[in-house]
């Protein structure tokens, strides 16, 4: 595993992770402009720009990259985040310069006012499809509560009435403020030919015009509120909770990791003991979502209506146990060893890796092999999970439901 | 028996596959459990799947949902440890584990590192002859499938894909894993243990292992663990007719959910290949025709595709559609053109596209372990051989256009199943074979719900 690096002089970084036993390679654009980014008057432009992006260019049918993708049998998509949006590809390596020379073009689109028109009734679409997914819907919602005032609060997807009201030229605007190669990172992971790669950003992304796109990274602080969304068509109760947590820049990341899985994975963590083995709830998990500048950590349960007080009520309790005793040696190995897993799972596919390496050049530009975040995991201690833990101070939280029942 | 059945064949492996050249071992033990392995150098981890035979279709009716509870069950305690020491002897191996009940297996399914591997197989061998099925552990357990039900009323979408399946496999075989809500609260400790008790026998078991580890370890290991473990075949279901026809399921949704399924050639069939060049041209990618003609030139959803899914009797193309009410009528019908025009054939650039996005998919799936694992099962229980990356290739280039269009004739989208979920019926009309009449229901009456 070699790791390279380079910078294009119009500001286009460009990264790679050589891997050469892998069969596959995988690249992708890491633009770092999302929701976050966005004026209230354009909520979901990222998003909406993003699907653009498939759309064709002055050399390229949106039909020729669709074509063009499948030809070379790439498994390949995009997403939109609250402070990213990555498009990319997987190929076997024979495909590298073509799938880069697509991509390269894709990201100066042609932005026509017909194809503008059309792919709004998909974000629509695309908007009806999550509304019928509720823990979709309370994520959406618990962010903008818990962020309120602050642009993390932004809903990616935006809603109809914004989506309806975009114009063609706020997306250009948009476009010409958050795309500027300096504000982009070509990453490339697997069985990657550097040179090729380079060679190929060059021809592919060597005109693009450099300018400022600043973001404004300010910490936040939350209110903690407390609501629910009573929607009667739903037969569960689901509850979020979002506390304080450390950002994508903080080392202190790894500990609220190992945290995050003692209470909340989906096997053997406290949130499983206490709701799920006595089946109180069917879903309880935590997650840590470190952000650029802040952060978060999320807890997530399902329950039956009537049961819904309870669960809650369960859940601050060992939020507050946890915090006060920290965890024991035994969930300290285990949880250890489940992240050093699924870690190590997820890096031995180039898609997998794709986004460990790119992020942590976006978030950190810093590169660390795999086996580095191993160590850094190994090497967290139960002191550093519950200062951690009392650093975020877990009892206070925006807590938010949905479903049938008007309270909490 | 011990063999690498690709071994003749080897020497053709192409330049671009060298990466994951395979090596495949077979152990078939005496008393019916198979153990399959593909070692694969390049990674440190390894997965593990086991399959038993039963699945949510060996369920009794009375019993349905019977193996989605006994999947929570066995993990509540096994030979030394309860259930708290069971979890936590996974969790210290770093073991990532889940237990379903599919439609025709009962699957145990693991991800760790390799050098944990025999301690996690030490783990299973106790969940498979020694687990404790209290009988206070087994409210939680069935509470949680009922759950599980309730949950799918707040989704639309998986629920649509359950209940196509149900309407358009021969019962049992479709069979909604969680079972009914009467099914769930008639069934007693007793019954789902002694059924458990059938289902957990080593006859017709398969253990597939992908990743680092050593073949002749391995087999000493899962001797000295299940070598001795004994019990008779789990018998096939009894199937009685599929229900088929067209269904609507009037709910207050966001989006139409419309599911059209029709046969398919299964995995052992001698059109398999062409049918899965069939899927890729009409579902595969991007430029394939579904997403062409219902999103990208008429934006008509978000979400459309065809899935093919076999069973080992029984296959079907499964076809997807989500969109808003105004829009139902004509995706619903955009959608049924595109599938009945692939009897007029395909071009060759699609069928080019479809090779190389088939071909591709595989030697990507190659590198997960986990991936890996659950091919291994999934080829011995369809074929009772493992088919190889080369062998895979070869049959997919040797398909041809004539062989796709002569495929969609055989089986064409003529007769459909169909199942819509939304505010409103859509008209069904086009979608029965001609000359036939749709019967056509809006009630809520699925056994799911």
């Amino acid at each position: 595993m070699q790791f390279k690096q380079a910078r294009l002089p119009n500001g286009l970084n460009v990264i790679g992770e050589l891997n050469p036993a892998a069969a596959s390679l995988a690249v992708g654009f890491f633009v770092r402009t999302g929701s976050r980014d966005e004026t209230p008057e354009v909520a979901g432009v990222s998003h909406f720009l993003e699907h653009m992006m498939f759309k064709g260019t002055d050399r390229r049918t949106a039909f020729d990259i669709n074509r063009q993708f499948d030809e070379m049998g790439a498994q390949y998509n995009a997403f939109t985040a609250e402070e990213n949006t990555v498009y990319y590809g997987a190929v076997l390596p024979e495909f590298q310069d073509a799938l880069l020379d697509l991509l390269g073009d894709m990201l100066r689109p042609a932005l026509r006012a017909q194809d503008f028109d059309t792919e709004k009734n998909v974000i629509l679409e695309e908007i009806a499809l999550y509304e019928d997914r509720p823990q979709f819907r309370l994520y959406e919602k618990l962010m903008a509560a818990h962020f309120a005032g602050h642009p993390l609060g932004n809903s990616i997807l935006g809603t109809p009435a914004s989506i309806t009201d975009l114009k063609r030229d706020d997306m250009c605007a948009y476009f010409q403020r958050r795309y500027s190669p300096s504000n982009v990172t070509l990453v490339g992971v697997g069985k990657i030919d550097w040179d090729a790669l380079l060679a190929k950003a060059t021809d592919a992304c060597g005109h693009w015009s450099d300018y400022l796109a600043p973001r404004a990274v300010t910490d936040h602080a939350p209110a903690f509120t407390a609501a629910v969304i009573a929607d009667e068509k739903l037969g569960r109760q689901y509850i979020a909770l979002m506390g304080r947590g450390p950002s994508a820049q903080d080392e202190d990341r790894y500990a609220a990791a190992l945290a995050a899985t003692i209470l909340g994975d989906s096997t053997g963590s406290r949130l499983f003991y206490a709701l799920i083995e006595p089946a109180i709830a069917d879903e309880a998990y935590c997650a840590c979502e470190c952000l650029d500048g802040t952060g978060a950590m999320l807890t997530f349960l399902a329950t039956a209506p009537d049961r819904a007080a309870a669960a809650l009520g369960i859940v601050r309790d060992e939020l507050r146990r946890f915090q006060d005793d920290g965890p024991t040696e035994g969930e300290m190995t285990a949880a250890r060893n489940k992240t050093a897993s699924s870690v190590t799972l997820q890096g031995e596919l180039p898609m997998g890796r794709l986004t460990a390496v790119g992020f942590d050049w976006v978030y950190r530009r810093q590169y660390r092999p795999l086996a580095e975040h191993i160590d850094r995991l190994m090497a967290v201690t139960a002191a550093d999970v519950v200062r951690v833990a009392r650093a975020c101070d877990l009892t206070h939280a925006t807590v938010l439901g949905l479903g049938p029942n008007k309270t909490l | 028996m011990t063999c690498s059945p690709n071994g003749r064949g080897r020497r053709r492996v192409r330049e671009r596959c060298r990466a994951v050249a395979e090596v495949f071992h077979v152990h078939e033990f005496d008393n019916g459990l198979t153990l399959l392995g593909q070692p694969m150098e390049q990674v440190s981890s390894a997965a593990v799947t086991i399959a038993l035979p039963g699945g949510s279709a060996g369920d009794p009716g009375e019993l349905a949902g019977a193996a989605s509870v006994g999947a929570y069950w066995l993990l509540r305690g096994a030979g030394e440890r309860d259930t708290r020491a069971l979890h936590d002897a996974f969790d210290s191996l770093g073991c990532r584990h889940h237990e379903d009940a599919q439609n025709e297996h009962l699957v145990l399914g693991a991800a760790l590192l390799g050098d944990n591997l025999a301690k996690a197989l030490a783990i299973y061998s106790d969940i498979l002859r020694r687990p404790h099925l209290a009988e206070r552990a087994f409210a939680p357990c069935r509470e949680l499938i009922a759950q599980e039900l309730e949950s799918l009323e707040d989704e639309p979408m998986r629920k649509a894909s359950v209940m196509i399946r149900e309407q358009f496999y021969p019962q049992p075989l479709g069979r909604c894993p969680l079972g009914s809500r009467p099914t769930l609260t008639a069934m007693t400790p007793d019954a789902v243990a002694a059924h458990l008790g059938r289902l957990l026998s080593p006859a017709g078991a398969t253990i597939a292992v992908a990743g680092r580890f050593r073949w002749e370890e391995l087999v000493y290991v899962v001797g000295e663990l299940l070598g001795d473990w004994s019990g008779p075949a789990m018998p096939a279901p009894p199937t009685a007719p599929a229900p088929r026809g067209l269904r609507h399921l009037i709910k207050p949704t966001a989006q139409v959910q419309i599911m059209l399924a029709y046969p398919a050639e299964t995995i052992r069939g001698k059109r398999y290949y062409p049918a899965r060049l069939a899927q890729m041209v009409l579902s595969g990618g991007t430029s394939s025709r579904l997403f062409t003609e219902v999103r990208e030139k008429r934006a008509l959803v978000y979400a459309v595709g065809a899935r093919y899914h076999s069973l080992r009797d029984h296959a079907g193309m499964f076809v997807y559609a989500g969109t808003t009410p105004q829009r139902a009528q004509e995706t619903l019908d955009v959608t049924v053109a595109e599938l009945r025009r692939l009897g007029e054939g395909a071009t060759e650039e699609e069928m080019a596209r479809a090779r190389t996005q088939l071909k591709s998919a595989l030697v990507m799936q190659g590198e997960s372990t986990s991936a890996r694992a659950d091919a291994l099962a999934g080829d011995w229980h369809h074929l009772r051989r493992l088919r190889s990356l080369e062998e895979l290739s070869a049959a997919v280039d040797a398909v041809t256009a004539d062989q796709v269009a002569e495929y969609a004739r055989a089986f064409p989208a003529d007769e459909l199943t169909a199942l819509t979920i939304g505010p409103d019926e859509l008209d069904t009309s086009a979608l029965a074979a001609p000359g036939r009449r749709p019967c056509s229901s809006s009630k809520p009456d699925c056994p799911t719900a």
